[in-house]
């Protein structure tokens, strides 16, 4: 279940030491750009200058086909039916009764596709760079308030745990006799009533302790806090970050001031 | 001046007729090991909450009587005042570790009172020293075990530069190995550091070894306070009042019982080869009846 | 490949081992291929430090978790064809953390909720329920919800819903974890009687100082293996052998090593024994 979350991959490649901040802006940039552009041709290039960042990335080639095999399967399904539902254009390749499939319907279909894998290809190149820490990091130096920064890192932090947590639960149920994966699913709701309440009990007392232990350490005392891991905008992350505004701001200036098609 | 000082203190829960603390009087030196003894609802606990102040302020209720740490009235400070004299522990290792690596738990304290950069760093190496877990920085606390998860807990509260350190049960969900890495990092902190150390148990085993006084109670009263070998005795007492006696003295008490004239006292095992076996070396070789 | 059970198999042995290894998922080997077998009756210990696989051993028993290879035989049956439901009619599984398992708004209900999972009638449900709960001493408090009991009464109302499901063979996984010594006592001397009633009773424990007062048998596991299977007092003369194991042996074995000169036997379990031999020892020597 962590898995979804921490997609982290230790490397020491230029996108791994990035500043966080300048991935997050790169992320925001590059999902714009690929949401902007229409043109099949040019999504087929920002989606292989994707897959080079992510060779430059030194990405695990399990944790990639995992993480996009979902994305994978709804590409192929906006393939097949996006021609189904765009009949416009010519020339029309087959035609049965309502059914008209043109060629452009088909490129519409592909160039959505493409889309799609660049708006994952971002996120992922992001999720794969950049550390649980570094992100919570990035974000509050950003200007995220501090108390959210924390909220945000601790939900991180204990996800594992009660997972952990979840399947004791649910084994100690099963141990009583309860099947949770049989029957209809007012039964299987009702059952889920059985993991749900300790889930819940052990979260409050959890969340108890912890609100203890975080008075403890003087939480909250002084609002001019100090961090221990700065984060420094070096000479190569700004060089970055105009490139990946530049790599926006370009063509969107082109397309909507220029009305030049992309 | 003391660390804790009590003087006929009385507690309850907000919400609660039942008084947790019914007139305690305890006074803690400095550089001292004490251990609490007692069953589960004898007020130990209640006693280290009230050590750095979350009693009041955090867990509120009627506090009655004179509750001084290091001289200052816990009435009158709050808890992120208190937090640089004392640091707390508790017994739930997961849920007092709340950062996503080892060196940011260290940090964190520290860092909330606005300690400035370079000494953080420093505090964090000191404190990861001093309770074994140096090299475990990037490590996140999912992946340790218990024991080196209360001893992360236990720099993260000495990074603070407490006085005393107050522990609710720490051992409660350690192994046998964790347990016993958990007070050889107590009792050097103690012997090398001069640090005062409160916690709270029911089983006294480590008690006998380890503390310089213990207090043993009931129903939210100190019903008796010295050092281990007064209090620690009477086996029948102990298990009376719902506390695990150290084993030895069960053998103590019983030959105390068979052998006439005997005088045996012990609470630790080698106390305890020690006496046997010159009393049972003396009747060997006939100097004794 | 998990081996047919054959033909002639030993009816006293309610649980039979052969074999078994178990890999989790991230591919760490949490057994090393194990051969175990507990008679019906046995009061049997299952004692290891943290990461010698004893809970990965007791899954394996009840089918939460299922051999990589090897066999897990149930009274007779292969556990492969049953699921973990028909197990728990023959096992019964308390786990170390109650809040783990409560959830109902009273003990009644959650005690009855085992065996109705299990299909017994109203009737058979409500007699279970009450023996057990008059079995755990919960009576008094058989309304009220187990959320505002204290740990040692939610230890003993998660036993009694395992209880109440009528198993043949008690798991108790650390149950005097947290408890202090009245409520060690208490719980203790349920699991005694549960034993002499005829129930089969595994602990799973680091305490060693319960295994040497109420096991008849322990198995000291280490790093996935059984590395001694012997009588309490066979046990605890290997001092060696348990270290190594990252356990600590009691105080009272600790000291009978060491009085060994005096004629106090390595095997000694109780500070009764030892004194028994002291003063035995004394008169024999003259």
């Amino acid at each position: 279940m962590t898995g979804f979350i921490d997609l982290y991959t230790e490397a020491s490649t230029f996108l791994h030491r990035m500043d966080p901040r300048v991935k997050i802006v790169a992320v925001a940039t590059l999902s714009l750009l690929a949401l902007i552009t229409s043109h099949l041709v040019y999504l087929l290039v920002l989606a292989a200058v994707m897959v080079v960042l992510i060779l430059f990335g030194r990405a695990s080639y399990k944790k990639t086909m995992l993480a996009f095999s979902y994305v994978f399967r709804v590409m192929a399904l906006i393939v097949v039916l996006w021609p189904l539902f765009d009949p416009r254009g010519t020339p029309v390749l087959f035609g049965f009764g309502p059914i008209r499939i043109t060629e452009p319907g088909i490129l519409a279909g592909i160039a959505t596709a493409a889309r799609i894998f660049c708006l994952a290809a971002a996120w992922y190149l992001l999720m794969f760079t950049t550390s649980q820490r570094d992100l919570v990091r990035g974000l509050v130096k950003m200007g995220l308030r501090f108390d959210f920064g924390l909220s945000l890192a601790m939900s991180l932090r204990f996800l594992p745990t009660f997972s952990a947590i979840v399947e004791s639960i649910k084994d100690a149920q099963r141990a009583r006799g309860l099947e949770l994966d049989k029957g209809n699913l007012r039964k299987r709701a009702r059952d889920y009533v059985a993991v749900l309440v300790p889930t819940v009990i052990t979260a409050l007392k959890m969340a108890d302790t912890l609100s203890l232990a975080l008075q403890s350490r003087a939480y909250g005392a002084r609002t001019d806090r100090t961090y221990m891991r700065e984060l420094k905008m070096r000479a190569g992350d700004y060089v970055a970050l105009l490139i990946a505004v530049a790599v926006f701001a370009i063509p969107a200036t082109a397309k909507y001031i220029f009305s030049i098609p992309l | 001046m003391r660390a804790l000082d009590l003087q006929d203190v009385r507690f309850k829960h907000r919400g609660s007729d039942h008084w947790a603390l019914d007139g305690v009087s305890l006074q803690v030196e400095k550089g001292e090991f004490v251990t609490l003894l007692g069953s589960n609802g004898s007020g130990k606990s209640t006693i280290c909450m009230l050590s750095n102040g979350l009693i009041p302020h955090a867990l509120p209720g009627d506090l009655q009587g004179k509750t001084e740490i290091f001289g200052f009235d816990v009435k009158e400070h709050s808890v992120a005042e208190f937090s640089t004299k004392v640091g707390m522990v508790f017994q739930e290792p997961e849920s007092q570790l709340f950062c996503m690596s080892v060196e940011e738990e260290v940090a964190f304290g520290p860092e909330n009172l606005a300690v400035p950069r370079e000494e953080l760093r420093e505090r964090v190496e000191w404190a990861l020293e001093l309770v074994g877990m140096k090299g475990y920085n990037d490590r996140s606390p999912f992946s340790l075990s218990g024991g080196q998860k209360q001893r992360v807990a236990i720099a993260a509260a000495l990074s603070m530069r407490p006085d005393m350190l107050v522990l609710d049960e720490p051992a409660y969900a350690l192994d046998p190995v964790g347990r016993v890495e958990l007070y050889q990092v107590l009792r050097q902190l103690k012997e090398q550091h001069g640090m005062t150390v409160l916690l709270a148990e029911c089983d006294s085993e480590e008690a006998a070894k380890y503390s310089d006084k213990a207090a043993l109670m009931k129903d939210g009263r100190v019903i008796s306070y010295g050092t281990p070998r007064e209090v620690l005795k009477d086996p029948e007492r102990l298990r009376s009042l719902g506390i695990i006696p150290p084993q030895v003295s069960e053998v103590s008490a019983l030959l105390k019982e068979r052998l006439e004239g005997s005088n045996f006292s012990f609470i630790s095992v080698d106390e305890a080869e020690r006496s046997i076996k010159e009393k049972f070396t003396n009747r060997k070789r006939g100097r004794e009846p | 490949m998990i081996p047919r059970v054959p033909a002639s198999v030993d009816q006293d042995k309610i649980i039979s081992v052969h074999g078994l290894k178990f890999v989790y998922d991230g591919g760490v080997q949490a057994l090393a291929g194990l051969n175990l077998d507990v008679r019906r009756g046995d009061y049997l210990a299952i004692v290891g430090g943290n990461g010698s696989g004893k809970t990965t051993l007791a899954k394996n028993l009840n089918g939460l978790l299922r051999p990589t290879s090897g066999s897990v035989i149930i009274n007779g049956t292969s556990t492969s064809e049953l699921t973990v439901a028909e197990l728990a009619k023959v096992i019964g599984y308390a786990f170390q953390n109650p809040d783990h398992q409560l959830f109902c708004s009273s003990v009644v209900e959650e005690v009855r909720f085992g065996p109705l999972n299990l299909g017994y009638s109203e009737a058979e449900v409500a007699k279970k329920t009450e023996l057990s709960i008059e079995a755990m001493d919960l009576s008094a408090v058989k309304d009220q919800p187990p959320f505002s009991l204290t740990l040692g009464e939610r230890r003993r109302v998660s036993i009694a819903s395992v209880m109440a499901m009528d198993p043949q063979v008690f798991i108790l996984d650390e149950p005097t974890t947290g408890l202090d010594a009245r409520e060690t006592d208490d719980l203790m001397d349920s699991i005694d009687r549960l034993n002499l009633d005829g129930h089969t009773v595994v602990l799973i424990t680091h305490d060693m100082k319960l295994v040497a007062k109420h096991a008849k048998r322990v198995v000291v596991m280490s790093e996935g293996r059984i590395v001694l299977d012997s009588d309490p007092g066979g046990v605890f003369t290997d001092l060696e052998l348990l270290l190594r194991s990252k356990l600590v042996p009691p105080p009272v074995s600790q000291l009978a090593h060491r009085l060994s000169s005096l004629g106090v036997p390595r095997e000694v379990l109780s500070p009764e024994e030892l004194v028994f031999h002291l003063m035995s020892g004394r008169g024999a020597r003259r």
